[in-house]
């Protein structure tokens, strides 16, 4: 069996009485992408610090590419790259100096490796760090952390500060890291990233993990936005007709042009469509929830930190509504 | 590691050379004129407690002067103060910046990281020492000091051991708890107390363990620019410079770092 890149169980960590992570399990296979999704304050910059062992867990346990990261040593965390989410570098050294010295200490970089990552993000290395802009410094971040071609990629809120062109050359090396068979686990509190590039995704809210599943049945598990015109009714009717069908923030309007439905809807679609068949519905559009509403409507259904529920299973989910 | 810390830190280190050089060639051309002149009678009318506090009871000799203007006061504040500012920053300055995480997250380990810090420190310290004690040399002749070069040698050590003494306090004291300015303020007392003590010590000749608890005592209590001190006098201070760093590493080993 092929060890997991990361496996933790039961992870808890206390700040003193501040309860940071109250006791999640994690599991990252090589050759894979696991996003960690929360809000600011969830835990996931803790998580993945103490992945780094720049922290001790409370409890619990972790394994990081078969070992324990308070073992492991610089041995352990030269196979690791790391993006810390809030890069700072200061000082007058370059940045290829600055690579050079990680390469040196973190060994086995390719020749020109350093250049070719600086060339496909559009970073100028012959400039003082200091004097880097947050993008450039953040470019410069992603770089030390893929250069040495690491079997883990560990990565804090990876594309704050990019400009859209570089977070897709981001995303390519993302992928081209998979396909080299490192396993990589980036957070984000920006959806639209992890939606891109994960196999699955973690969320975290109040240090407990409340979803996790692949991307597409954590979308799925989530309401479709339904928006849509009924002709020759009125709101009554309609009401009438749609009450017994699963909406949540149900807007309905009489327009000129007919009755305007607005609404978030959590059944199957077959179930909708029969039902609106007897109406005369001049406009139709069902949106596919993004992952940012996704996660948005799980974080108000689990808000009690201290319920002791088990993370809602996507898959599960997705199944359950599609009526299977 | 050690490349890197010495190479980010070259201009500071011209900066205190340039300080400490210039406050020699300042002070050190007026010991003829003192000497020729009515500084004894000057220093008689000086309250003797005051004289004794400043260090200046011995001011007409060659090795008094110098131990009272350079080793025991401006030489003392001008490396201590670039020792405790070195270690202040060696841990709880680079942890605050973020340095010390990404290193961390790197091939180094906690234990290699503060032995690095600790050998930066002590090359800085001990070649800003080497300049004071280069610029002296090159002064005893033309300024008529009278010094000879073991016993500057031998103060010359013990300032470094004084320095380095105030160093590896803020260094513990950043690998144990962190911040910049917690850690430079542990060191910057450290020397306060040290000089202090010394110099209640010098108006109290009848109460040993003040000077027993002060480092600068431990350093120049036996005048050591007069010769005749021997170098393993001053192991208490080499023995904080070594213990310290150790523990340091320890330290740094048990707790989380600080985002």
């Amino acid at each position: 069996m092929t060890t997991a890149a990361i496996e933790v169980k039961d992870l808890r960590k206390s700040y003193g009485r501040h309860v940071a992570l109250r006791g999640i399990d994690l599991h990252v296979a090589p050759g894979s992408v696991l996003g960690l999704v929360g809000p600011n304050g969830a835990g996931k910059t803790t998580t993945l610090r103490i992945l780094l062992d720049l922290l001790r867990p409370s409890g619990g346990t972790v394994r990081v590419l078969g070992q324990d990261p308070r073992k492991g040593g610089p041995a352990l965390r030269k196979r690791l790259g790391y993006l810390p989410g809030d890069l700072r570098l200061d000082g007058d050294p370059t940045g290829r100096a600055v690579l050079a010295f990680y390469a040196r200490v973190s060994g086995d970089v390719a020749p020109h490796r350093a250049e070719q990552l600086a060339d496909r993000l559009g970073l100028d290395l012959s400039r003082p760090v200091g004097a880097l802009s947050k993008g450039n410094r953040q470019k410069l971040g992603l770089i030390q952390a893929f250069q040495h071609d690491p079997d883990l990629l560990v990565l804090d809120e990876p594309t704050s500060g990019l400009d859209p062109l570089v977070q897709r050359t981001f995303l390519e090396l993302v992928r081209e890291a998979r396909h080299d068979g490192a396993a990589i686990l980036l957070s984000s509190h920006v959806m639209s990233e992890i939606q891109h590039v994960a196999d699955e995704v973690s969320v975290l809210a109040d240090g407990r993990i409340i979803a996790q599943g692949d991307v597409p049945s954590l979308r799925r598990g989530a309401a479709q936005r339904i928006s849509a015109v009924f002709a020759e009714t009125d709101s009554d009717t309609v009401w009438d007709q749609i009450r017994r069908l699963p909406l949540r923030e149900v807007v309905l309007a009489d327009e000129p042009d007919g009755v305007h439905l607005d609404a978030l809807y959590d059944g199957d679609l077959d179930a909708l469509v029969k039902t609106i068949s007897h109406l005369t519905t001049t406009e139709l559009s069902i949106e596919e929830p993004d992952l940012e509403d996704a996660i948005l409507q799980l974080y108000r259904t689990q808000r009690d930190p201290d319920r002791k529920t088990k993370p809602v299973d996507l898959v599960a989910l997705a199944q359950k509504a599609a009526g299977k | 590691m050690l490349r890197r810390e010495l190479r980010g830190s070259w201009r500071a280190t011209l900066l205190w050379s340039l300080a400490i050089v210039g406050i020699l060639a300042l002070y050190l051309p007026l010991y003829d004129d003192l000497v020729t002149g009515d500084m004894q009678a000057l220093l008689d009318s000086l309250p003797p407690q005051l004289v004794q506090t400043l260090g200046y009871d011995d001011l007409t000799s060659g090795a008094g002067y110098v131990q009272a203007t350079f080793y025991g006061l401006m030489g003392f504040f001008l490396i201590t103060a670039a020792s405790v500012s070195w270690a202040a920053a060696a841990i709880g300055g680079h942890e605050q910046s973020g340095r010390l995480e990404l290193d961390l997250a790197h091939g180094i380990g906690r234990g290699g990281y503060v032995l690095a810090q600790t050998e930066a420190l002590i090359i800085r310290v001990v070649f800003l020492v080497l300049v004071g004690t280069v610029t002296i040399l090159a002064f005893n002749g033309p300024a008529d000091l009278g010094l000879e070069l073991g016993p500057v040698l031998v103060a010359s050590c013990a300032l470094a051991g004084l320095a380095l003494f105030c160093g590896v306090w803020t260094l513990l004291a950043g690998a144990a708890i962190g911040g910049r300015a917690l850690s430079a303020g542990v060191g910057a007392l450290v020397a306060v107390v040290s000089y202090a003590l010394n110099a209640v010590a010098a108006q109290n000749p009848d109460a040993d363990w003040i000077a027993d608890a002060s480092p600068y005592s431990w350093a120049f209590a036996d005048a050591p620019l007069e010769g005749g001190v021997p170098l393993a006098d001053q192991w208490p201070l080499w023995l904080f410079v070594v213990a310290f760093p150790a523990i340091a590493m320890l330290a740094l080993r048990g707790r989380d770092l600080r985002g």
